[in-house]
């Protein structure tokens, strides 16, 4: 049983998607806000991931991935590889969470996006692009996943269509229901 | 009884299995460490380097506009650097900025463009560099990586290993070209590696970025004589960066006990600002090639040049990207 809401409007996910595109390939090489970057594509990636079925997340992944890779410096294929994963990994852990921006999706993409620019860090690492790790990862990392989860949230508010949905699930502990004791 | 029919017993009922993303995962994956794996082996000019140029080429337009949108936004980005800088450094640039306020507040920037212009070209005929002026246009998409991308391609000329200068010094070396634009790879990045030398005492060594985003002066011996202040030079040696082109300047010397060389820190005399112009030195004369004398004097200038030469040989097989930023190290070690 399908339990999240998948069925997005197609025309603004594609809207969000030439947005991001462009952003990436604008605005994420002019700005750096301590040593981080934005990388538009993750938090897309994210976005859609969570509001999708597991195999159309791992195609969502791996298209941003490339994407992300073919317009930066960094070694073609390494985030495709990592974004993948990450896909796969986020729409699997989502199964039951509402879309749009909850307490719970923010959660998920957080660690998604912490997870995958640490990965991504340790990689450029090994493979002696980086040649400090400590600053591979928290240096850069760290930064980078601050300003990816700000955009992630804002993907998501922009895909939900409207303010932050109040469900029963977006309520993150207690019930509704007082007990008279 | 057909196989199908097994599988898919007389029910009305939607017994699809549901995919659980496997397949196209595993697929996935495997192509990407394809790729990946290609592009590592291949050539600066192989299939994967050509499709990130057409794909450079095809956004190009997109980044001059980027380009264009953040100019005004980039004060902004300063505020947010200076907030992580230390006491000492804003005490320091504090006092500078009081120093320089009164003398740059009457500029307008038509005027500071003429100026950069102007020392450009100053720079140019001082040093007689064969050269082609371009602009920057943009940084690096990725935090990992210091590199800026300029407004001229493989169709202006431009070639992978040109050094790149402003009006102040060498800021970095073409790493990959597209068309229209070519990403140059800045001396501060980690991978990056300038033969260089004090331009007082002659000491020579290897400049190397650092993860913080400083330089350093490494395999100068204690032996030689370096202080802070001086003025860091290009070598010349390997014939890459031509000779004498100013870097930056001693900001600290370290010594510990029992050390062979020194811990040089050096403080890039360039910036790399959105929209600033830069030289790209497409050839080198005679001259400004490292004589024999000042490769023999590299050679001579300190007893362990072998274990330099070994770890440079290291530098250079690490990365893909070191191939070129310290081929001038590579030809130095060969010449040795």
């Amino acid at each position: 049983m399908q339990l999240r809401e998948t069925g997005r409007p197609m025309r603004s996910i594609i809207v969000l998607s030439v947005v991001a595109a462009l952003l990436q390939v604008g605005l994420a090489p002019q700005l750096s806000v301590m040593g981080g970057t934005l990388n538009f594509m993750l938090a897309l990636c994210c976005a859609l991931a969570l509001t999708s079925d597991v195999s159309s997340a791992v195609y969502i992944g791996f298209c941003c991935g490339l994407f992300f890779d073919l317009t930066s410096s960094g070694p073609i294929g390494l985030m495709a590889l990592i974004m993948t994963v990450a896909g796969f990994g986020l729409a699997t852990a989502s199964r039951g969470v509402m879309g749009g921006l909850t307490p719970e999706s923010l959660r998920l993409a957080g660690i998604v996006i912490l997870l995958v620019n640490l990965a991504y860090g340790l990689c450029l690492f090994l493979m002696g692009v980086q040649g400090d790790l400590l600053w591979a990862l928290f240096g850069h990392g760290i930064s980078s996943t601050v300003l990816d989860i700000l955009l992630a949230a804002l993907f998501l508010l922009v895909l939900s269509g409207q303010g932050p949905q109040r469900t029963f699930s977006s309520r993150p502990r207690g019930s509704r229901y007082k007990l008279n004791r | 009884m057909p196989r199908n029919q097994r599988r898919y017993p007389s029910s009305h009922l939607n017994t699809k299995r549901q995919s659980t993303g496997m397949r196209p995962l595993i697929v996935l994956c495997v192509l990407s460490i394809v790729v990946l794996t290609f592009y590592i082996r291949e050539g600066e000019y192989g299939p994967i380097h050509a499709v990130r140029s057409a794909v450079t080429t095809i956004t190009s337009p997109v980044r001059f506009a980027g380009s264009l949108a953040a100019t005004p936004f980039n004060a902004l980005g300063n505020v947010f650097s200076n907030l992580t800088a230390s006491q000492e450094t804003l005490s320091e640039l504090k006092a500078q900025n009081d120093e320089l306020t009164a003398k740059v507040a009457e500029l307008s920037e038509a005027q500071e463009t003429a100026e950069r212009l102007q020392e450009l070209v100053g720079l140019q005929s001082t040093y007689n560099l064969q050269s082609t002026a371009a602009r920057i246009i943009g940084g690096s998409s990725d935090a990992w990586s210091q590199t800026v991308t300029i407004d001229k391609g493989s169709a202006n000329g431009m070639a992978i290993g040109m050094p790149v200068c402003n009006a102040y010094g060498v800021i970095g070396q073409i790493t990959e070209t597209s068309l229209n634009t070519s990403t140059v790879l800045l001396i501060t990045d980690e991978s990056s590696g300038v033969s260089a030398m004090s331009q007082r005492s002659r000491a020579q060594g290897m400049l190397r970025g650092q993860p913080d985003g400083t330089l350093r002066l490494e395999y100068v011996s204690v032996d030689d004589d370096v202080k802070t202040g001086d003025i860091v030079i290009t070598s010349g040696i390997g014939g890459v960066f031509p000779k004498g082109l100013p870097i930056g300047t001693v900001s600290s010397v370290d010594r510990s006990d029992n050390d062979i060389y020194y811990t040089i820190v050096v403080r890039m005399q360039a910036s790399t600002e959105n929209n600033e112009e830069v030289l790209v030195i497409t050839s080198l004369t005679d001259e400004q090639r490292a004589s024999d004398d000042d490769v023999a004097a590299a050679n001579d200038s300190d007893d362990v040049s072998a274990d330099t030469s070994v770890d440079d040989a290291d530098a250079t097989d690490s990365g893909d990207d070191t191939s070129d930023d310290t081929s001038d190290v590579d030809d130095s070690t060969d010449e040795e």
